[in-house]
């Protein structure tokens, strides 16, 4: 499999500060993956975006490009790459689409915005001033501006951040459809959600260190119980019965509650990423750190 | 430096002069530099008309880049700029050049009002393009204030304290409220630099060597302070939040 990044022992102190924000931290990011960074608030996820985008340059360890390090790339680069910011990056007394097309002319290659704007619903407000817009449009605008130069590798910092269910999928739905098409994305996320239904690979981040990388479906399994629990109704309450996954079929007592009582609910104890997030970076995932 | 992204950049910056009123505003205070020319009279104009250029082109530069820097950053708008391809030398350039079009746009309006109703000597050519440098001199000064300041009262502080130390004792020097002396001790400000040519521009006789050294340094300063001091920071202080 092709590597798009490949960064290994990558560190990066901020100016004035005592401790490093990012301390040392190694991955690989591959063609056509979605690859999430997650963790608590404060782990340097924004920050080793910033060091990926070459916003911040002053970085200790190697960043690889397309096998190249990015230090010797120069603003070509930005031809390649699309950035979603963690908040909004728009002039505010500009209307969406005044904004969208200040910045598309900056590129060579363009993609025509009124169907990005449409995808994700700007439309019909694309010649409104962005201070008249709520925080969730400002969050699709940042997406749409992400994708106007049409980027081979797309950088999403909490895109899904502050944004109803309905419109995060349709974010969703749009990365989707853009890893489809051959698209790398590299997400940093604090949202088990997003990882479960986007990322082909995570990376845990805690304290500017990668705890653990894995799959989502891996993680699960790993530190996940394989068993199920069956609720059922008996004696006028709710009663509940563990029994391991395997050999299930045969299992007697689960076969026969099956059979003879009221089930209420079944549940296989694959632990839910939730409670991975917070078994491996020892935070709750809303909580900061 | 990609000549074609600079030229959309530019062109983006005076857009938004327009949009976020820049432009109203200066053309307002130049208004009212106007009506106070009119009231000090004939008599007193050629003394204080090169102030007022002087003013607007150094401290409202400083003001101008400072503000506009702290707003962009609220806005984060500078970081999805810097991820374009356009290189921050462009990006920078364009700035510049839209303070250097503000301040123009101020000294024409004065200077030829000045000349054709209060008969004011002024030699155009050698006024407009001192003002040029002037502008740049001090547009880089307000990119070194801003990234040093923590917020706009940090900045209007530091622009106070310049204020105090340079541009105060040369507008005393051009009222004639401080011995000949001085001449030379103020020619290490980039203010007396910037008054001494913004004086030969309304046609006061400058010596030769005074407007050499002076153009000299004030170039000399700008590309100093843009080349090592702001370009490298400019990311940091773009993006700090
Ligand atoms: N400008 C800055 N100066 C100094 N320290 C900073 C700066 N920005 C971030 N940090 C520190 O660097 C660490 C990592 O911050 P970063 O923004 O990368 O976290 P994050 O994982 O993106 O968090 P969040 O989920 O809240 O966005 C934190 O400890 C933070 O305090
Ligand atoms: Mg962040």
């Amino acid at each position: 499999m092709n590597k798009v990044f490949s960064v290994r022992d990558l560190r990066f102190t901020y100016p004035k500060s005592e401790i490093e924000a990012v301390q040392g931290i190694s991955f690989d990011v591959h063609e056509g993956e979605v690859f999430g960074l997650l963790g608590p608030s404060g782990a340097g996820k924004s920050t080793t975006q910033k060091i990926l985008t070459k916003l911040f340059r002053s970085y200790q360890g190697t960043i690889l490009y397309n096998g190249k390090d990015l230090s010797d790339y120069r603003n070509d680069y930005y031809e390649d790459i699309g950035v979603g910011f963690e908040l909004p990056v728009h002039f505010s007394k500009l209307t969406g689409l005044e904004n969208m097309q200040f910045f598309a002319q900056l590129y060579k290659q363009r993609t025509a915005i009124e169907p990005l704007l449409e995808q994700v619903g700007l439309l019909e407000d694309k010649d409104r001033l962005v201070a008249t817009y709520s925080k969730g449009m400002k969050m699709r605008l940042n997406f749409v501006r992400a994708m106007l130069n049409k980027p081979k590798v797309l950088f999403l910092d909490e895109v899904t951040n502050g944004l109803d269910p309905k419109n995060a999928r349709i974010l969703k739905d749009q990365i989707r459809t853009f890893k489809e098409a051959g698209g790398t994305v590299f997400l940093s996320t604090h949202l088990m959600n997003d990882v479960e239904e986007l990322c082909d690979r995570v990376a845990f981040i805690r304290g500017g260190k990668i705890v653990e990388t894995s799959t989502p479906r891996a993680l699960k399994i790993k530190h996940g119980q394989r068993s199920v629990t069956v609720e059922y109704y008996e004696n006028n309450h709710t009663q509940a019965e563990t029994f391991d996954l395997d050999g299930l079929a045969d299992n007697a007592a689960f076969l026969r509650l099956l059979k003879e009582k009221k089930i209420e609910t079944m549940h296989s104890g694959e632990t839910s990423l939730d409670e991975i997030f917070i078994k491996v970076t020892g935070v709750s995932a809303h909580e900061d750190a | 430096m990609r000549m074609h992204n600079f030229l959309k950049l530019f062109k983006g910056e005076m857009v938004r002069l327009v949009k976020y009123n820049i432009l109203q505003v200066s053309f307002a205070v130049t208004v009212l530099w106007l009506l106070v020319i009119f009231l000090i009279g004939k008599e007193q104009a050629p003394v204080f008309v090169p102030l007022f250029i002087f003013m607007d082109a150094a401290v409202m530069t400083i003001m101008l880049i400072g503000a506009g820097l702290f707003y962009e950053k609220q806005e984060n708008t500078i970081k999805t700029l810097m991820i374009t391809p356009s290189g921050y030398a462009a990006i920078l350039s364009s700035k510049l050049l839209a303070a250097v079009y503000l301040a123009l746009q101020s000294t024409v309006i004065i200077s030829v009002f000045a000349y054709f109703l209060f008969d004011v000597a002024v030699r155009f050519v050698a006024l407009y393009g001192f003002i040029i440098i002037i502008t740049l001199a001090h547009a880089s000064i307000g990119y070194v204030f801003a990234a040093r300041a923590k917020d706009f009262n940090g900045l209007i502080a530091m622009v106070g304290m310049y204020m105090v130390l340079f541009a105060f004792p040369s507008i005393f020097f051009a009222l004639g409220a401080l011995p000949e002396t001085f001449d030379y001790l103020l020619f290490i400000s980039p203010t007396h630099a910037s008054l001494r040519l913004v004086n030969y521009g309304f046609a006061e006789s400058v010596p030769l060597w005074q407007l050499g050294l002076g153009f000299l340094y004030l170039v000399v300063l700008t590309v100093v302070l843009m080349v090592f001091m702001v370009a490298p920071k400019y990311a940091e202080t773009a993006i700090r939040e």
